[in-house]
């Protein structure tokens, strides 16, 4: 598998792995999480190799003796050599290792309606919606990271989505569950010690060179809001202040942000089918897209990430049939970007990438 | 408006007076409760499904027609919400009407066959095909007609059926039946409940946990002659459940869910030799509360409140000529968690024309229009007609255009409703032929259909939306067939139903997701004197479970066995033993959740 790599120079990251041993099966290549159907139990993941020549669907099944990922596959949180695959209404999280996909765990106690996890402390912390029609009852859950249990509990607000930690820190979006939600948590101590208001639904958490940044799709149209703007919103997190504030100009807010990463010096972000590419310290956001998914077929943009240069997309395709991925160079002397390097058919609902490179 | 439908209703009312003045013939015995059924639907395909076979499975809607009817059922776990597909189509495409109503959900636009208690019905009736004209919204594969009629016949009749089986299931039913020349009362009392915590097949100790239910419905039918030209009926109906909703597999559950569902009711019959005329009120309400979790007093709920007033004037214009035209103004408001308050007002007019062209040729013609402030109604029509060659073969041909309406829940749920939305609508055909010779029938169907604006629910963005998307074009083969015979002491009776559908996602070029290819069931009823034996068997042909055909559910084969002995002289006093799915079969009409394996049912029956 380490043999002939589609190399593609890189912009952004330097190709850190490329011809290291492989340390499993699923290593140096691109894990997808296929979220699946509601109720119908087809969440799985599937393997594309860096140099594009193995796929593999449903490897959780393939290698776990035909055992079922579950229902709903929400996120993936990579701990050393473990990953966590957190199965929303299978109110699991599946523990494995991150490049054989053995099955080492499975966590259930005090975990209902996970969403994502973050590592800090020598501990998981996962939050979870509860009862998702319930505004009251929204926790994060403290993971003993050696008996794979849940110890404790942090009620939060409505609708905590994504968490990342910093400096013995926890930061958690509220996306707002079926609602509609406009703050950051801030966790330590394992008490909520701050609540800074971002933008309308914030979701996407990253911390890039000492700056958390927040992706807030802004409401829908359907909102009684009405629609409200996209932005991503710059935090110190030492002091929780707002040091930057990236809003959709006007003429954009026809339509949500989609998803987004940060790579580098730059974001990477969607809407609709449509990816624009913007620099951290840019002023205002650009209102012409860098390529067009739709162009190589793609019915919408589901999942994006970006890594080695490359920019990889999902399309759900409406979840009645299997979505792909498309990938994408991220521009560099060799290919511009928005040149389609590889498409794959995956499982249902493809909606994240996670890396083992 | 107000002045508009003071005028409708005088003319009603004068009409009823004028009838119930003249001289009439003396009103039947029999009283049927769906009138366009019995007497605008000889060029469509109806199978009778009578108190008998009611009596013999198993008392929800899903059970009777699983076994005994063409229609395929996805089964969210037994007893669990129950979609019907018929002729490939979406639950939501399958009306069922009540005494002549439609009772469809105003909110999600289908009818739950595991609400419908079987027991509380004289008869059941499954007609295949376009119905849109005489029934409205959804009658595009078919509908279900649950009929309570009134026999004038002086009787005092009472029966109370029991049963008792695995999975501490109970189901117990009170019926009253009593007449004289001027009244006539049929009651049913159901309840049925079940802790439902069967075991899932070739699992480690896994159980459907979290399945547990209860049911409790009444349903009456009252008639009473003013004279012999004028009747009264009262049809009424309160159901009532809390299910918990089982798990999959693969998710467990704590999530509960409350029915509660009222209908009402009442119509004057006035009528002599050329005219039949009917008015009609009807009160309908529905009522769900969905608890995620069944500890919390946290719930989701909805209602729907809806008022029909209609009027049926039928004009025998000749001996052979009949022409029926119905008039109706409904009223719904939509209240609840997710839906606002939102009101919907709908009036239409149909005409139905039937002629006996010759001796043995005869047709119908029928068109409908409606006016709503909702969304845009297409006019709707239809043809019919049936040859009669022999008293040994017939052929029907019907040709039609029907729809379905958006839901209050596709039209106004709070961050993804479309107020634009434009109804289902469908161009079908069909040529049906019937073989009969003595206690021999069979009878063949075959049909097309094109379903244009299909409403589905896609993603946008970060939540579902409905969208008139889909294209959906539809054809297949329907065989029906039964057979009895008495010999002596010995009966024996066979029926069988089969259906092969094709139901084609235009753009994708394959079968839609959900809807087998083959579906075939049969019962053998033997009995000999007063001990009677019967088995069912179903088979359900592989489904695709994605658009693409990329993932399946196996195809599936359950029997049913039952036997019983009638020790009573005079009354019955039946005792019977059931043994469903006999041979063990492990399958699922939904993904992850698994049906039940082999399980027992007694029953006690009493009629006096």
């Amino acid at each position: 598998m380490a043999g002939a790599l589609f190399f593609v120079s890189c912009s952004d990251d330097d190709t850190k792995d490329a011809g290291r041993v492989p340390l499993g099966s699923y290593d140096l290549g691109v894990l997808v999480l296929n979220e699946g159907n509601f109720n119908t139990g087809n969440a799985s993941v599937s393997y594309i190799s860096d140099d594009f020549s193995v796929n593999q669907n449903d490897i959780f099944s393939i290698v776990n003796d035909g055992a079922a990922l579950g229902d709903v596959a929400q996120s993936i949180g990579f701990n050393n050599d473990l990953a966590y695959i957190l199965v929303n209404n299978s109110q699991k999280i599946e523990v494995v290792n991150r490049y054989s996909f053995k099955k080492v765990a499975t966590i259930t106690g005090q975990v209902r309606n996970p969403r994502y996890i973050a590592f800090a402390n020598g501990k998981g912390y996962v939050t979870n919606w509860g009862d998702p029609y319930d505004p009251n009852d929204d926790y994060v859950a403290i993971v003993d990271l050696s008996t794979q249990t849940v110890t404790a509990t942090i009620p939060v607000a409505e609708g905590p989505e994504e968490i990342v930690s910093n400096n013995g820190k926890l930061f958690v979006s509220h996306f707002g569950g079926y609602h509609y939600g406009n703050t950051v948590s801030v966790i330590s101590n394992n008490t909520v010690s701050a609540t800074i208001p971002v933008g309308d639904r914030p979701k996407e958490l990253q911390i890039i060179n000492g700056s958390l940044w927040v992706t807030c799709k802004g409401n829908s149209f359907y909102a009684p809001s009405g629609i409200t703007a996209g932005k991503f919103v710059k935090i110190n997190p030492d002091t929780n202040a707002v040091a930057a504030t990236l809003t959709l100009a006007d003429g954009q807010v026809v339509a949500n942000l989609g998803t987004s990463a940060i790579s580098g010096t730059n974001i990477y972000y969607s809407i609709g089918t449509s990816v624009f590419k913007c620099a951290t310290d840019a002023t205002v956001l650009p209102t012409i897209p860098a390529f067009n998914a739709a162009d190589q077929g793609a019915a919408s943009i589901y999942g994006l990430a970006v890594n080695n240069g490359r920019i990889y997309i999902s399309d759900d395709a409406g979840f009645t049939v299997r979505g792909k991925v498309y990938v994408y160079a991220a521009g560099n002397a060799e290919f511009a970007i928005g040149v389609l390097l590889n498409r794959t058919t995956v499982g249902v609902g493809p909606s994240a990438f996670y890396f083992n490179n | 408006m107000t002045a508009k439908k003071l005028f409708l209703g005088v003319l009603f009312l004068m009409c009823q007076i004028v009838l119930a003045q003249k001289d009439s013939i003396a009103l039947k015995e029999v009283l049927v409760s769906d009138y366009q059924l019995k007497h605008f639907s000889d060029a469509q395909s109806v199978r009778k499904i009578n108190d008998t076979v009611i009596e013999r499975n198993q008392s929800s809607l899903t059970s009777l027609l699983n076994y005994n009817s063409v229609i395929y059922f996805k089964e969210n776990g037994l007893g669990m919400v129950s979609s019907p597909s018929f002729r490939g189509t979406t639950a939501q495409q399958t009306a069922v009407i009540w005494n002549g109503i439609n009772i469809n959900s105003q909110l999600n636009g289908q009818t739950d066959f595991n609400t419908i208690t079987t027991r509380d019905f004289s008869e059941i009736s499954v007609k295949a095909g376009g119905g849109s004209i005489i029934y409205g919204s959804s009658a595009i594969g078919g509908s279900i007609h649950l009929n309570n009629d009134l026999s004038f016949k002086k009787r005092f009749k009472n029966e109370i059926r029991l049963n008792y089986g695995s999975f501490n299931t109970f189901g117990g039913n009170y019926k009253l039946a009593a007449a004289d020349a001027k009244t006539s009362v049929n009651l049913s009392i159901s309840r049925n409940s079940s802790d439902n915590d069967y075991e899932y097949l070739n699992t480690k100790n896994l159980r459907n946990e979290n399945g547990q239910f209860y049911n409790t419905s009444v349903n009456l039918a009252f008639g009473y002659k003013l004279n012999q030209a004028n009747v009264l009926k009262l049809y009424s109906q309160v159901f009532e459940s809390e299910r918990h909703f089982s798990g999959t597999l693969v998710s467990p559950s704590r999530s509960k869910y409350q029915d509660l569902n009222t209908r009402n009711l009442l119509q004057w019959t006035a009528s002599n030799r050329v005219l039949v005329s009917t008015a009609k009120v009807a009160f309908l309400s529905e009522k769900y509360k969905y608890f995620g979790d069944f500890d919390s007093d946290h719930f989701e709920t909805s209602k729907a409140e809806t008022f029909l007033a209609k009027y049926d004037l039928n004009w025998k214009i000749s001996r052979k000529i009949n022409l029926n035209g119905i008039i109706d103004y409904t009223k719904t408001k939509g209240i609840g968690s997710n839906i606002g308050n939102e009101t919907r007002k709908i009036g239409s007019a149909v005409l139905l024309f039937k002629h006996q062209l010759l001796k043995k040729l005869e047709y119908d013609l029928s068109i409908r229009k409606e006016v709503t402030n909702a969304y845009q109604s297409p006019v709707l029509f239809g043809f019919g007609t049936k040859f009669t060659a022999s008293k040994h073969y017939n052929v029907k041909l019907n040709a039609s255009r029907n729809f379905r309406i958006p839901t209050f829940n596709d039209l106004y749920w709070q961050g993804a409703g479309n107020p634009n939305l434009k109804p289902e609508s469908s161009y079908q055909a069909e040529i049906g032929q019937e073989i009969s010779f003595g206690k021999f029938n069979i009878s063949a169907t075959a049909y097309y259909m094109k379903i244009e604006n299909l409403l589905r629910w896609i993603p946008s963005g970060n939540i579902w939306v409905p969208e008139n998307v889909g294209k959906v074009n539809s054809y297949g083969v329907e065989g029906l067939a039964n057979f009895h015979k008495k010999l002596g002491s010995h009966f024996i009776g066979v029926n069988a139903t089969y259906a092969y559908t094709v139901s084609e996602n235009e753009m994708l070029k394959k079968q839609l997701a959900y809807v087998p290819y083959h579906k075939f069931n049969t019962e053998l009823v033997y009995s000999f004197k007063k001990i009677n034996f019967n088995y069912q068997y179903l088979f359900n042909g592989q489904i695709f479970t994605l658009a693409d055909e990329s993932d399946v559910l196996k195809a599936y084969q359950v029997s049913n066995a039952g036997i019983d002995c009638n020790f009573g002289s005079k009354n019955t006093y039946k005792i019977g033993f059931q043994a469903l799915n006999i041979w063990n079969e492990n399958y699922q009409s939904m993904p992850q959740r698994p049906l039940p394996g082999r399980n027992y049912m007694i029953n006690l029956t009493l009629k006096f």
